[in-house]
């Protein structure tokens, strides 16, 4: 395992900026997560560790080493695709003993080697069987197991459950989890689901239109998004203008007090999660216009006194309220961040 | 006994009639299937009657004949020559060979071309694309005479090489050896080769031979064990459709000769010997040659290649 860095790495195709001065630093053993939209260019960035492009601008270190001219082959890095990428002309053992034969292993070891990781991935009865008679979720243990034989430098995992139904993303992303924690593999997993990502690595990279926009922990991440950008891509987020004076934050419907440390008075735009705004009793009154049913949660949108519209999370147990009805809330100065200037 | 031909007679009418009457008027989906199916291929169908299955039914049967100019009679003398005639042994092993020869020269060099077309982004690759397709449409005749113009006895390259070997330019002349005529052939078997093998790259799946670059396989490792399998359908294929088009090569062989094939024998059969059994019977095992090995070839690939 090895520390990888990315130092204000910039890829260029033609016109169009993929990846923006990007610097990101992957600790050994940490298991790195970059999200974003599509198009935001983590996948350039993923492809750029691998080695598949070479920046326009900027290093790769792997351990110290620059490895930006380094072809994919001697990069010995994993790589587990969305696609999967197995090679169907092959059986399963032959797919996970294919790299450490490409790195002049030899013959019993490679064999060992990859009946562990079958074992390890609970896979080992697929052995002999051909990998398109498998199923999605047998597919990408094959995938991972494969990447993990060549013991790469990093793991790289690219959008590694989408196209798995939910129960069994649930379920590979709990023992991908563990997995990785076991080996303590370092890893990028590249993912536009913020879910995974928050519940499966140790840090986030939030990316848009080829710019890092924040780096964190995903609790740093969700509690304190850099921006509006994150603030609305990671969890849902209510974002409210409003004007500080003299330590008060002034919502146009209610003035509180200013939740954080402001440096001049003037114009900020608030962050409020629906998990933060209690329902039931407040001055504030909201009338319901529309209610989503979510199983565990009922998600119910409301227009405040001056308008605005706001995202609210209900109780299951609130099922006598109807769209048209008026709830109180109230805003709690703690759970209000301020996440930036809007002039 | 004869109550079981009328009743067998009755069932085959009645069934002629249930057919007709479901295309006249289909009732089911499936009907109305099978009536689109037969409007759509009426008039092939019709033509391939009368230019496909009539003459070779035909030419099937005068390459029996005992009279070398008219049908009559029966003999299998004509094919008994093919089989015991020194002669004609050699034109068919000319034949495999040069087909053979021009096969594997030309999925050689169409298989680099189509991965570096297929894999990389090339500039101007459109107008790449034009001048490989190009020969598909260049008659066996203008292929052969520009290979008079470059290796001719007076070609430029013949000029070329004749003044660097100090040799006379007629000794150093091939457009009318084997060597020109397997110039010329490959020149136009190439982007046959190609435009199979061009289909079938697009369907390579690239990640997986990302996948093997990561896994430490160099460009050639990966080519060997990851891509070569996934083009074997497109590699049949194109040596079906190179093979059999070598086997039918003419144009060219007519004007270089170089070499004596089954179809310029044919030729001679006809227009020199005025023995149109033989050439019928020669035919027949052209046919009955390239119609098995076509279909021998796709029983253990799934080539899409048409019989």
């Amino acid at each position: 395992m090895s520390e990888v860095s990315l130092e204000r790495v910039t890829k260029r195709f033609d016109s169009t900026v993929a990846v923006n001065d990007v610097s990101i630093d992957i600790d050994d053993g940490e298991v790195m997560g970059i999200v974003g939209p599509s198009g935001c260019g983590k996948t350039t960035a993923l492809r750029l560790v691998a080695g598949f492009e070479t920046p326009t601008d900027g290093t790769i270190r792997y351990d110290g080493d620059d490895v930006t001219h380094v072809p994919p082959e001697n990069r010995n890095v994993g790589l587990v695709f969305q696609s999967y990428a197995l090679f169907n002309n092959m059986s399963v053992l032959k797919n996970v003993t294919f790299g450490p034969k490409m790195h002049g292993v030899g013959k019993e070891e490679r064999r060992e080697r990859a009946h562990e990781l079958l074992e390890l991935l609970d896979i080992e009865e697929l052995a002999d069987r051909n990998p398109k008679t498998l199923s999605g979720g047998q597919q990408q243990r094959v995938g991972l197991a494969r990447a993990l034989a060549i013991e790469p430098h990093i793991l790289l995992l690219d959008e590694p459950m989408t196209g798995l139904d939910a129960k069994l993303k649930q379920t590979l992303r709990q023992e991908l989890g563990q997995l990785l924690d076991d080996l303590g593999v370092t890893t990028l997993y590249v993912t536009h689901d913020q879910e995974q990502a928050m519940s499966m690595c140790d840090r986030i990279a939030v990316m848009n239109e080829g710019h890092l926009e924040q780096i964190g922990t995903p609790a740093e991440i969700y509690e304190e998004p850099a921006n509006e950008f994150v603030a609305g891509f990671i969890g849902t987020a209510n974002l409210l203008d409003g004007t500080v004076r003299d330590g008060t934050l002034s919502l146009g419907f209610e003035d509180v007090d200013t939740p954080e440390a402001v440096a001049s008075n003037g114009a900020v735009t608030v962050l409020v999660r629906p998990d933060d705004i209690p329902v039931g009793s407040g001055p504030i009154d909201v009338e319901v216009t529309n209610l989503f049913y979510q199983g565990e949660h009922i998600q119910a949108t409301g227009e405040l006194p001056d308008g605005r519209e706001l995202t609210l999370r209900l109780d299951r147990s609130e099922t006598a309220v109807g769209i048209g009805d008026t709830i109180s809330i109230d805003f709690d100065p703690e759970s209000l961040h301020i996440i930036e200037s809007t002039r | 006994m004869a109550a079981d031909q009328v009743s067998t007679g009755t069932r085959a009418v009645e069934s002629v009639r249930t057919t007709v009457g479901s295309l006249v008027s289909p009732a089911s989906e499936r009907q109305r299937e099978i009536r689109r199916i037969v409007a759509l291929c009426l008039p092939f169908s019709v033509l391939l009657l009368f230019s496909g299955v009539f003459p070779l039914t035909e030419m099937f049967r005068i390459s029996f004949s005992e009279s070398r100019l008219v049908t009559e009679g029966f003999t299998v003398e004509y094919y008994r020559a093919m089989v015991t005639d020194p002669y004609y042994r050699n034109i068919a092993f000319n034949t495999l060979w040069f087909a053979a020869a021009t096969t594997v020269t030309s999925i050689a060099v169409a298989v680099p071309v189509a991965h570096a077309l297929e894999k990389y982004a090339l500039p101007a690759k459109s107008v790449i694309l034009t001048v490989l397709s190009f020969p598909n449409s260049l008659p066996g005749i203008v292929a052969a005479f520009m290979i008079i113009i470059l290796f001719g006895n007076t070609g430029i390259l013949s000029n070329v090489f004749a003044f660097l070997s100090g040799q006379s330019r007629i000794d150093v002349a091939i457009a009318t050896s084997v060597g020109g005529l397997f110039f010329a052939y490959i020149y136009s078997m190439i982007p046959r080769a190609l435009l199979l093998l061009r289909g079938t790259y697009a369907e390579v799946n690239t990640d997986a031979e990302e996948a093997a670059r990561v896994l430490g396989a160099t460009p050639l490792q990966t080519f060997r064990y990851v891509t070569l399998p996934q083009i074997k359908p497109g590699l049949i294929g194109a040596s079906i459709l190179v093979f059999r088009t070598g086997l039918a090569i003419f144009g060219t062989v007519l004007i270089l000769k170089g070499l004596l094939v089954w179809t310029l024998q044919i030729d001679r059969e006809l227009a020199q010997g005025f023995n149109i059994a033989q050439a019928s019977a020669m035919a027949t095992v052209w046919f009955v040659f390239v119609f098995g090995f076509t279909v021998l070839m796709l029983r253990y690939t799934s080539a899409e290649v048409s019989i």
